[in-house]
């Protein structure tokens, strides 16, 4: 095998993604590994990591669904009544006007509406926090 | 004593209190709009809740929303700081019925002073001062209306018993036109507030505004801070106010002081509040009750070197007053200046943003202002940037140094009135002490037609 079908089987393993390569011809047999080069991954990795939280989304902006905030200030419930089970999990399916939670504030239970079909991708809030005009409370896709 | 105290208050008066409590050792939680989500000096209190979305109406003004603040957060007490809900008496009541203080006047006591008639019934049993007038409203005659225009000596006014502006108040100079004035006036009254009830008045033509810092505890112990002149004010907002009023005598100020303190006893005043007067050719004239902590509150402070806000927090916990009166000093004479971000000509509110900032100091030179170069005046609230304050051992002094302190501030990137400010401090008739209520409106008269004219 001469130098220069070397040197091109190492471009080769340079440029794609392999990590190894064995190549067999006759008696000759030439193993390439990549070390060094893991470089060039690593590099892509280490952009992609950069690219990933806004994917994920900010505080404002979480994911690709809607997020529902607090319309007032007071105490956020997951639940309609204290011993009720939660209205809403990650993963249910909700309809435009399903109901969410409550809010509870100077004694009046306010009750917080989805503003959108969906799945409930998160929920930001636990029950019994209190929340402010604004806060973040669920995420519908 | 409170352990925290929620601020129902934004701008340089939440950083005032803010400042007073911390002094004191009480947790704050500031409640602030979504337009105020980012003011730096939030970063200062314990807490900070967003109560609602920027218009006043959703957040300022929103009694259940602020309450619910108070709750959330642990507050056992609420300042409302000036303006917004400082006076409302319905808030006063909310507040107390959910069990928390509210540092200010008592619900009952917020309620006759929103009421005219009662209150000027209550200062004359009290012996203030009140304007010449009958106390009740005017009877469908002609005749008799005549005659009591004639007895209080023309000019007189007509006013219903709620007035804006110039909508339900006339000024009558002459016999022929009293008639007249008071049918348009009941007309206004009917539409104003749902009575054509309208009361007559003696007009006081050149009056000084002088008001009466009073200082109540809740044990009938009340002091009166000093006076101080509002009279150079433009479509009564005030622009430039002082303390004491040049050129009234102490010994009247302290004798209406006196009365001032009975009254506060009589209606059961607590917490800080001032007695506002019309006061032409030396005599005091009542014309209302502001409660609360008001806006030009560090005159007061600058010439009795006293903390009204510490004293007023400290009244409201149900403290005793600390000192006597005879045991104030008053000293020195101070001078304030608002600055607003406004138009210099039109004087139409200019909101932006500020993109260099600085504030005077040295000796005698206070700045209330909870704004740093970056953040902005918005158009939601008042166009404040900041007041200047200068004390001096007198009021040349203090002019002096009030000069001093215009020429070292800097505020950039928006317009202000700082160089109005530094020509009013410059005229004659303001440094000789020669104001009254209709003073300021003339000057800038005459400056708008000498600058149409060049």
């Amino acid at each position: 095998m001469d130098l220069r079908k070397l040197k091109k089987l190492i471009d080769l393993v340079e440029e794609s993604g392999i990590a190894e390569l064995e190549v067999t011809e006759g008696e000759e047999k030439v193993r390439i590994v990549k070390h060094a080069s893991a470089m060039v991954p690593r590099q892509k990795r280490s952009e992609s990591a950069v690219q990933l939280p806004p994917a994920t989304g900010a505080d404002d902006d979480l994911g690709d669904g809607e997020t529902v905030k607090a319309p007032m200030v007071g105490t956020f419930y997951r639940t309609a009544s204290p011993e009720a089970a939660p209205l809403v999990e990650i993963g249910s399916i909700v309809k435009e006007g399903d109901l969410l939670g409550v809010i509870e504030s100077m004694k009046q239970i306010h009750e917080i509406e989805s503003d959108c079909d969906g799945v409930v991708r998160a929920i930001l809030v636990e029950s019994g926090q209190a929340v402010e005009y604004g806060t973040p409370l669920f995420v519908i896709e | 004593m409170f352990g925290k105290i929620l601020i129902a208050n934004r701008g340089e008066v939440a950083l005032r209190i803010l400042r007073a409590c911390r002094d004191l050792g009480i947790k704050t939680v500031v409640a602030h709009s979504e337009a105020d989500r980012g003011a730096r000096f939030l970063a200062l209190a314990d807490q900070a809740v967003c109560i609602g979305p920027a218009p006043a109406s959703l957040s300022y003004l929103n009694a259940a929303a602020i309450l619910s603040a108070a709750i959330v957060s642990d507050a056992e007490a609420i300042h409302p700081g000036y303006g917004f809900l400082a006076g409302s008496a319905d808030f006063a009541a909310r507040v107390d019925a959910a069990g928390l203080s509210f540092i200010g006047a008592r619900a009952e006591t917020l309620r006759l002073l929103n009421d005219k008639t009662r209150l000027r019934g209550a200062m004359k049993t009290a012996g203030i001062p009140c304007i010449p007038g009958p106390d009740t409203p005017l009877a469908d005659d002609a005749k008799e209306a005549q005659r009591l225009a004639k007895k209080l000596g023309y000019p007189v006014v007509i006013k219903a018993s709620v007035y804006r502006g110039e909508r339900g108040m006339r000024i009558v100079h002459t016999d022929a036109a009293l008639l007249n004035a008071i049918t348009q006036t009941r007309a206004e009254a009917l539409e104003l507030c749902g009575s054509a009830d309208v009361y007559l008045e003696k007009h006081l033509e050149y009056p000084r505004h002088i008001e009466i810092q009073m200082l109540a505890d809740q044990h009938g112990n009340v002091l009166f801070l000093g006076e101080r002149d509002c009279s150079l004010q433009r479509k009564g907002h005030r622009l430039i106010e002082e303390a004491p009023a040049f050129g009234i005598p102490n010994r009247l100020v302290a004798r209406i002081g006196e009365r001032c303190a009975d009254a506060c006893r009589q209606i059961g005043f607590h917490g800080v509040g001032g007695f506002r007067f019309l006061v032409e050719k030396g005599d005091f004239h009542f014309a209302g009750i502001t409660a609360g902590l008001q806006f030009e509150h560090p005159l007061c402070e600058m010439v009795t070197g006293i903390d009204l806000v510490q004293e007023q927090i400290r009244a409201a916990a149900g403290e005793k007053l600390r000192f006597r009166q005879r045991e104030l000093v008053f000293r020195g004479h101070a001078i304030e200046c608002r600055i607003n971000a406004e138009d210099p000509q039109s004087f139409l509110p200019a909101p932006g943003k500020i993109s260099a900032l600085h504030f005077p100091g040295g000796p005698g030179i206070r700045c209330d202002s909870a704004l740093q170069a970056g953040e902005a005046v918005t158009a939601h609230y008042d166009p404040l940037v900041a007041k200047i304050i200068a004390f001096g051992e007198n009021r040349e002094h203090a002019i002096r140094r009030l000069r001093n302190a215009l020429d070292e501030a800097r505020i950039e990137g928006l317009r202000t009135n700082l160089a109005l400010h530094r020509n009013l401090l410059n005229d004659a008739n303001i440094q000789k002490g020669v104001t009254n209520l209709h003073y300021l409106e003339k000057v800038l008269a005459i400056k708008r037609d000498a600058q149409r004219k060049s």
